[in-house]
């Protein structure tokens, strides 16, 4: 608390005051600073950013949990009820309670908040704890929290209604709670890392790989340091319980879909169906240096992207770390790199997925400014490193998640809608007024996002080849559709084209007056 | 006959006669960039598209016509792009490769090619972007001799079928870029300026121009 003090007197007995602040005020400060500018960055103009077509789905999907109650787990074609469940919730808060109401800003306030709630929990889980101990010096761990908040990654898939945040501020929330478990000994720390573990689990199904990659650290770093717990097997068993309960309580949609259990098993069936050796192309293979490329640079159509700046620091770190014995940063590094490589040795790439060499790579970048500042004239060049890399990630951030969000040249928006998709509902809700009694069609053999943007309009049916009857207050077809939609109008119609993303257009026919 | 197809015949008829009357008359003769897509992965069949690669018909210009535009002042109501330069759309340099073009600010953007002088215009030939498949919204192209284009303005050319950028509505199709780009005939008319207008396109919410060509006689 802040408060005025008396801090001394003079002869003539005056009386001088000096605003006193506590400690933990002041300590607390920069942190708090910190998560503000990161909430900021991710919550910013939410809605501004067209749906992209997972998105739109998952909207969706949300607002009929929202409007019926109703969720059920389906391990063919989505993830985890975590998201789900959040955005109904952020959908409560802000008295949205059916899918037209739902909005784009709720849905995506969920990643927004998990997004800005990592960057503190890095922070936490870096800083050293006592002198000499494991960690970062307090202003090396804030800059590392600084690079996680301004990363164009990190920043772009907060503002995406997917799971990879999620996912990620779930890895860290983990290491967080086991870090307080390893050095205090307390039961409840290994329950709230069960808990975590369990939120990961429900949230994708790729948690797995985040545990095989953390086991893989801890068992190359763990030197002969034992935790604090008296009884470290009763804890794991606390914390494996922990996750189970909490990965059962969503997937079986609270208690209502019990067959959400066995399917949260068999999602592993579907996934070697989908991309095991036999299984055909996805069209998301990619080569194994993608990953590598987006954490450098590439120009496209005349503009350059690059995340090079923080990669050539945290590759300063990672050497550092090879030297320097500390378990917590080593074991980071090298859980950062397992990560890395087990996504590049996969086929299947999206970028989101980089969003889970964030951190390691913040954490990385703030050890090598950790490990400048010791040196002579230290401290004044690792702030001037400091302040260059944290330039090019806002110059970056602001170009990626503000400046153009849905750019087909922009590397993080991946196969993203365009803008025109905005133009959809006004021509929908203009021939809905001008012929209430006659459906709006929609044919088209991709359609996401539009299910999203004609949500709540009556008469609205999809279609992926064209039906027999095509007569409508409006029809929007694919390229593909649209000759064999042309034929079986009977009414002379008015064409216009609307594109749904990059290469993909619809062409609609508006019936003439 | 049905009375749909009248207006079609009438319309061949039209050109047929313009074509066989015109003594002096040339195809205009335009030289096209290599194609940088053939086609969206779906095939592409549209009464008011040209396939990729097969060119539209001729059109028909005096004999003395050339091109007027290339290395001429262009003006835009961008006039300061964020990539590529307003002097790229009459250098010659149609590729459509990335430094090839330039790229404008989202609605409704212009661009003005200044002729130095008044001419008779058989043509204006527009290369927006074609390295993907993609419509602009609103394209209309005037001539005009005042550069503010208030007054004696000529549009030849307007597709904005619901008047969203306040130029007036147009019956012109949207057409699909490709490498031929779009060659609107501008039948004489007179004027120093050509003015293009789009508003963003299928895939993005900005205006690009790879190239404008203008084709008349110098008065």
């Amino acid at each position: 608390m802040l408060g005025a003090r008396r801090v001394g007197t003079d002869k003539s007995q005056a009386v001088a005051y000096r605003w006193a602040v506590p400690p933990a005020f002041l300590r607390c400060l920069p942190l708090a600073l910190l998560a503000a500018a990161a909430l900021w960055l991710r919550t910013h103009e939410l809605a501004r950013r067209p749906m992209h077509a997972d998105e739109a789905n998952q909207g969706v999907k949300t607002g009929e949990l929202v409007e019926a109650g109703r969720y059920a787990f389906d391990p063919r074609d989505h993830h985890g009820p975590t998201l789900y469940y959040l955005g109904a919730a952020v959908a409560a808060l802000r008295g949205q309670a059916s899918l037209t109401t739902l909005d784009e800003k709720t849905l995506r306030l969920v990643p927004a908040l998990a997004g800005a709630l990592a960057v503190p929990l890095l922070v936490i889980l870096a800083r050293r704890r006592e002198p000499g101990g494991p960690g970062l010096s307090e202003p090396a761990a804030l800059a590392a929290g600084a690079f996680l908040a301004l990363a164009p990654a990190a920043v772009y898939y907060s503002r995406y209604f997917i799971q990879e945040t999620l996912l990620a501020t779930g890895a860290l929330a983990v290491a967080v709670a086991l870090r307080c478990w390893w050095g205090s000994g307390l039961t409840r720390w290994a329950v709230a890392a069960g808990a975590g573990l369990g939120l990961m689990q429900a949230t994708k199904a790729s948690t797995p790989l985040f545990v095989a990659a953390a086991a893989i650290a801890f068992l190359l770093t763990r030197a002969a340091a034992r935790p604090a717990s008296p009884r470290p097997g009763l804890d794991l068993l606390a914390g494996v319980g922990a996750a189970t309960v909490t990965a059962a309580l969503l997937y079986s949609s609270f208690g209502k879909h019990w067959a959400g259990l066995p399917d949260a098993l068999s999602v592993y069936l579907h996934a070697v169906l989908r991309f095991g050796a036999e299984a055909p192309p996805t069209g998301h293979e990619k080569p194994w240096g993608y990953y590598l490329h987006l954490l450098g640079w590439s120009r496209a159509g005349g503009l350059l992207w690059h995340q090079a700046a923080l990669s050539a620091l945290a590759l300063a770190g990672l050497a550092i770390a090879a030297r320097r014995r500390d378990p917590l940063l080593r074991g980071f590094a090298v859980y950062g790199l397992v990560i890395l490589a087990a996504f590049s040795a996969f086929p299947y790439k999206t970028p989101w997925h980089a969003i889970h060499f964030a951190a390691p790579a913040a954490l990385l970048a703030g050890l090598a400014l950790d490990a400048l500042a010791r040196r002579r004239a230290g401290p004044v060049l690792a702030a001037a490193a400091a302040l260059l890399v944290g330039l090019s990630l806002w110059q970056q951030t602001r170009l990626v998640a503000f400046l153009r969000p849905a750019d087909g040249r922009n590397p993080w928006a991946y196969v993203h809608s365009s803008s025109d998709v905005l133009k959809f509902r006004p021509l929908a809700e203009a021939a809905r007024a001008a012929r209430p009694g006659e459906p709006i069609r929609v044919i088209s053999e991709e359609y996401w996002p539009l299910p999203w943007y004609l949500r709540g309009l009556p008469g609205v049916g999809y279609w992926t080849e064209a039906p027999p009857d095509c007569e409508g207050a409006l029809v929007i077809a694919s390229i593909a559709q649209a000759e064999a939609v042309r034929a079986r109008l009977r009414r002379p119609t008015r064409e216009s084209f609307v594109g749904l993303r990059p290469g993909f257009l619809c062409v609609v026919f508006h019936p003439e007056p | 006959m049905h009375s749909r197809h009248f207006p079609l015949l009438l319309s061949a008829l039209i050109g047929a006669t313009a074509f066989a009357g015109a003594p002096g008359k040339v195809p205009l003769a335009v030289e096209y960039p290599k194609p940088l897509f053939a086609g969206t992965p779906r095939p592409i069949s549209l009464s008011n598209l040209e396939p990729a690669g097969v060119k539209r018909p001729d059109i028909m210009v005096s004999a003395e016509s050339k091109l007027l535009s290339r290395g001429k002042k262009v003006t835009s109501s961008d006039s300061l792009p964020v990539i590529g330069e307003l002097s790229f759309i009459t250098d010659g340099d149609k590729t459509g490769i990335d430094g090839a073009y330039v790229e404008l600010g989202p609605n409704t953007q212009w661009v003005q090619v200044d002729l130095g002088a008044s001419a008779k215009i058989d043509a204006v030939a527009a290369w927006h972007f074609h390295s993907q498949a993609r419509v602009y919204h609103d394209v209309v192209v005037q001539i005009s001799d005042d550069p503010e284009f208030k007054k004696g303005v000529k549009t030849i050319f307007n597709n904005d079928d619901d008047n969203s950028s306040k130029l007036g509505k147009g019956g012109d199709k949207a057409y699909v870029e490709t490498n031929h780009g779009r060659v609107l005939p501008a039948e004489g008319a007179s004027g120093r300026y050509v003015r293009l207008y789009s508003n963003g396109n299928t895939s993005d919410e900005l205006n690009h121009y790879c190239e404008i060509e203008v084709f008349g006689i110098a008065k």
